[in-house]
């Protein structure tokens, strides 16, 4: 949907250096006579308004995934006032409208920014852990299968306060998560046994006065304030004009800052979606070992995650349309512009043909089509990570696959 | 005269050498080298440049597809919660019947260290006890309890009863320092409750041990274990007062005694055998090395569940990319080495002899079946030898050559991060030490002088030797 107007941006940006750019082309002929379509290095551009373009969409991103949190939020409080099934769809419908904002986002992971950065000296962490930590053992907040008793909700020793439930938010094991979109997940879903479709917790859990409904009620609560609030710090933190993070940003080398930026999509394309959460998931041989295993909507993950990578290299969010690394890399090497353009195509052409729900996938046998189809999105995405990688050498800078 | 002139030019040059030599702390048997004051703790490829709570979490640089595809699920069975078999994955249950925890992340939390449990807690989560008789087994191991085994599981899956609870208590030891200033360490005593099983009778020998770090195993693994041989001095010849001993443990696959050079007594030969081992003890979980389940005679309900399940629990193949996936854990690069304070530390550290246990640097060979590892200068600071660190610190617990007041020297590497990784700064085998100073002030044996050399340190001096370990 969004192929006819970029195609037509880039092509004419290709017209417009053939004519522009020639003078400095053979001006610099000298450096690069080895690189035959390479027209202009690194020196002779400038970053910076690549940089700031890269600032307003992850600002808007944000921004939008703050607005789409809090509407979630108001059908929260609208399923607590009045819990029946109709207001329980509409609270899980909210979840999963937010979500796909939200997923866009992920694509500013990985380089220390406010979403995970790490102050040496305090200890003080981004709220990434705490919005979207993952794998998660349900069975720390709530009852699962077989244990009625089971999770902080179900233990009156557990004083049920946002201070308290961060305190325990992964501190004697990873996966003992407490807060954040899964937990929300969690507790709007229920447990997934359903091989059809996703987890059925029945409305009926919340009902004020019953059992330990209260506490579940004043968890889900809080852990959905805790979420909003989150994503509010994250929209300040990249407001334009403010004593922020953004400010900081901008001042920074862009050679190293546009490292980040791609450190951040190379390594969401070929660790965190193709390995973390295809790879695992193929191998394991378990049917909810899967990103959003209780409401079954992983499939959305894949295809907003590959989109807000999408995003970031066109320098685009939504309705806006900036000034985005295609144009930048259609003048510096016009090949490997074609190659992440084409992989960025590749990936999402694929990703959207996942079967659904993905844990069928998980389900199927090995060397089935199904599966196949989710092997030709990992390929899709190595390979688009490794593309990233090569932009290292272009813009002067390092590129690299993490593994967080 | 010729000769007299000679004799005292011969002099002078000596004197000179030797006051530069104690100036610039070059005393102890591994001198210093500017060399070893490098960021690169594991190599070139090995190290990484991370010091955040994901700091011994990371895998070697560039690795490929194929390898990152391992390494990501290794990681996930790391950190997989395993369950009681029959269970819809039967890929992943199998746990217990008697266990510790139900993951690897449940000690080595995000592949870091563990701790005793703290006053609120009313179970040990990250420590466990080893337990044996006097006598060995045909292979030479300690002799497991004939009703508890080789370890107090502390739990067990529904009806079958955990095998009991260690309740810790904390005795202060105050001393001082030279200067007066007061310090104290606390030493642990041991009650066992709830024993399931029987008592544990007056002959048992226990060993408390945390869960130690996990990355930069498969860079030991690869150094040639002739260097390390030869680094031992069991009669201590050079009269230095350290003598460092080889282990020789029972290897499982080759069934024959091998170099020890992984936990805390040196007690296994390679990362394999030593995750296998943690499956079976920690997890309950059997694997081809240890097809045999965590029961004894005498625990008839534990013995009636191990009939569920696929046999065995982790498949090799699940068992073979977990240790791919701990090989291929990097170091984490050193910071500050150049800090004012960083740099006395070292010096210090020379000074104290620390560095003759420690010892700083390591050549790997070309045995690794990754590229990376072979033939890299690191700095794990260990020999990974045996020396005696006296009463104090002693579990009375031989462990195949170890004896009681035996430790392998644990590697400083990645010491300093532990406090960013862990939330704590709980060090020794049992955690027992709060911060690194109270770790060295429980040195004694063999490492006396350099703790007697610590006690004599002033307050700065004392910061600056911290601020050396908190670099590294």
């Amino acid at each position: 949907m969004m192929i006819s107007p970029r195609l037509s941006k880039t092509l004419s940006c290709v017209l417009l250096c053939a004519v522009t750019c020639s003078t400095v082309a053979v001006a610099n002929a000298h450096h690069h006579a080895t690189t035959r379509r390479q027209q202009i290095a690194v020196k002779d551009v400038d970053l910076k308004p690549y940089v700031e373009n890269y600032a307003e969409v992850v600002y808007r991103n944000y921004q939008d995934a703050h607005t789409q949190a809090a509407m979630m939020k108001v059908a929260i409080t609208a399923f607590l006032n009045n819990p029946n099934e109709t207001s329980h769809k509409a609270a899980q419908d909210a979840w999963v409208q937010a979500r796909k904002s939200y997923l866009q986002t992920e694509a500013f992971r990985f380089y220390e920014g406010p979403i995970d950065f790490v102050d040496a000296k305090t200890g003080e962490e981004g709220p990434e852990g705490r919005i979207n930590a993952w794998p998660m053992n349900e069975a720390f907040i709530d009852y699962v299968k077989e244990k009625p008793d089971s999770g902080l909700i179900n233990n009156p020793k557990f004083e049920i306060s946002i201070a308290s439930i961060l305190e325990s938010d992964q501190v004697t094991d990873e996966a003992d998560v407490s807060t954040g979109w899964h937990a929300i997940e969690f507790l709007l879903w229920g447990q997934d046994f359903n091989n059809e479709g996703p987890g059925q917790r029945n409305f009926e859990d919340f009902i004020p006065n019953q059992n330990n409904n209260d506490r579940r009620r004043q968890y889900l609560t809080l852990v959905t304030q805790q979420l909003v609030s989150d994503l509010t710090f994250l929209e300040a933190e990249w407001k334009p004009n403010a004593e922020n993070y953004r400010a900081k940003f901008l001042q920074g080398d862009p050679k190293a800052t546009v490292g980040k930026i791609f450190t951040a999509l190379a390594t969401l394309s070929a660790f965190e979606m193709a390995s973390e959460r295809m790879t695992v998931a193929l191998d394991s041989g378990n049917q909810e070992d899967e990103h959003s295993c209780f409401s079954d909507t992983t499939h959305q993950d894949f295809v907003f995650n590959a989109k807000g990578i999408s995003n970031v290299y066109f320098g685009d969010y939504a309705g806006y349309q900036g000034k985005g690394f295609d144009e930048l890399l259609a003048q510096m090497n016009p090949d490997l512009n074609q190659k992440i353009t084409a992989a960025l195509t590749t990936t999402q052409e694929s990703a959207s043909q996942i079967d659904q729900p993905f844990d069928q996938v998980l389900a199927s046998a090995q060397g089935s089509p199904p599966r196949a189809e989710v092997e030709a999105v990992v390929t899709a995405l190595e390979n688009q990570g490794e593309a990233f990688k090569e932009l290292g050498p272009v813009l002067g800078t390092s590129v690299e696959i993490l593994a967080e | 005269m010729k000769f007299k002139r000679l004799f005292l030019i011969l002099w002078a040059v000596f004197t000179a050498l030797m006051v530069l030599m104690i100036q610039g702390g070059v005393t102890s048997l591994e001198a210093f080298s500017p060399d070893n004051r490098t960021e690169l703790s594991g190599g070139s490829a090995a190290t990484v440049s991370k010091a955040t709570k994901t700091a011994f979490a990371q895998p070697i640089k560039n690795l490929d597809r194929k390898r990152r595809r391992v390494f990501v699920f290794g990681d996930h069975l790391f950190n997989t919660q395993w369950v009681q078999a029959p269970s819809s994955v039967a890929t992943l249950d199998g746990l217990g019947p008697l266990f510790n925890r139900n993951s690897c992340a449940g000690c080595h939390v995000r592949d870091g260290r563990g701790r005793p449990p703290l006053p609120h807690e009313d179970r040990m989560l990250s420590k466990l006890i080893r337990l044996s008789i006097p006598g060995q087994t045909e292979e030479g191991g300690p002799l497991p309890h004939p009703l508890y085994g080789g370890q107090l599981q502390e739990q067990g899956i529904l009806g079958v009863p955990s095998e009991g609870r260690t309740q810790v208590s904390w005795e202060e030891e105050p001393g001082t320092f030279a200067d007066g200033k007061p310090f104290s360490v606390r030493q642990p005593s041991y009650r066992f409750t709830d024993l399931a099983y029987g008592p544990l009778g007056d002959e048992v020998l226990f060993s408390p041990r945390v869960a130690p770090a996990v990355f930069g195993l498969g860079l030991l693994e690869t150094v040639p274990q002739a260097d390390i041989v030869k680094q031992a001095d069991p009669e201590d010849r050079d009269g230095d007062g350290i003598s460092g001993r080889p282990n020789y443990v029972w290897d499982f696959v080759k069934k024959d005694k091998q170099l020890g050079i992984l936990g805390w007594k040196a007690n296994q030969p390679n990362l394999k055998q030593q995750i296998a081992g943690a499956f079976n003890g920690d997890i309950g979980l059997t694997t081809s090395l240890f097809p045999k389940p965590s029961c004894n005679e005498g625990q008839p309900d534990c013995l009636k569940e191990i009939k569920f399940g696929e046999q065995p629990e982790v498949s090799d193949e699940f068992l073979d990319k977990i240790t791919t996936y701990m090989s291929l854990l990097a170091v984490p690069a050193r910071r500050n080495i150049e800090g004012v304070a960083e740099k006395r530390g070292e010096k210090l550290f020379y000074q104290a002899q620390c560095a003759s246990c420690h010892t700083p640097k390591m050549v790997t060979g070309k045995t690794s079946e990754h590229s990376e590892f072979n033939n890299q200068v690191i700095h794990p600071y260990t020999d990974l030898l045996l020396h005696d660190m006296g009463a104090g610190l002693a579990d009375n617990r031989p462990d195949f050559e170890a004896e009681g007041q035996e430790w392998r020297t644990p590697p400083l590497w990645g010491v300093g991060l532990v406090k960013n990784v862990n939330k704590h700064t709980f060090f020794l085998h049992d955690g027992r030490a709060r911060d690194l100073m109270e770790a060295v002030l429980w040195h004694g044996g063999e490492a006396q002088a350099s703790k007697e050399a610590v006690l004599q340190l002033s307050e700065t001096e004392r910061t600056e030797l911290i601020a050396f370990l908190q670099s590294l």
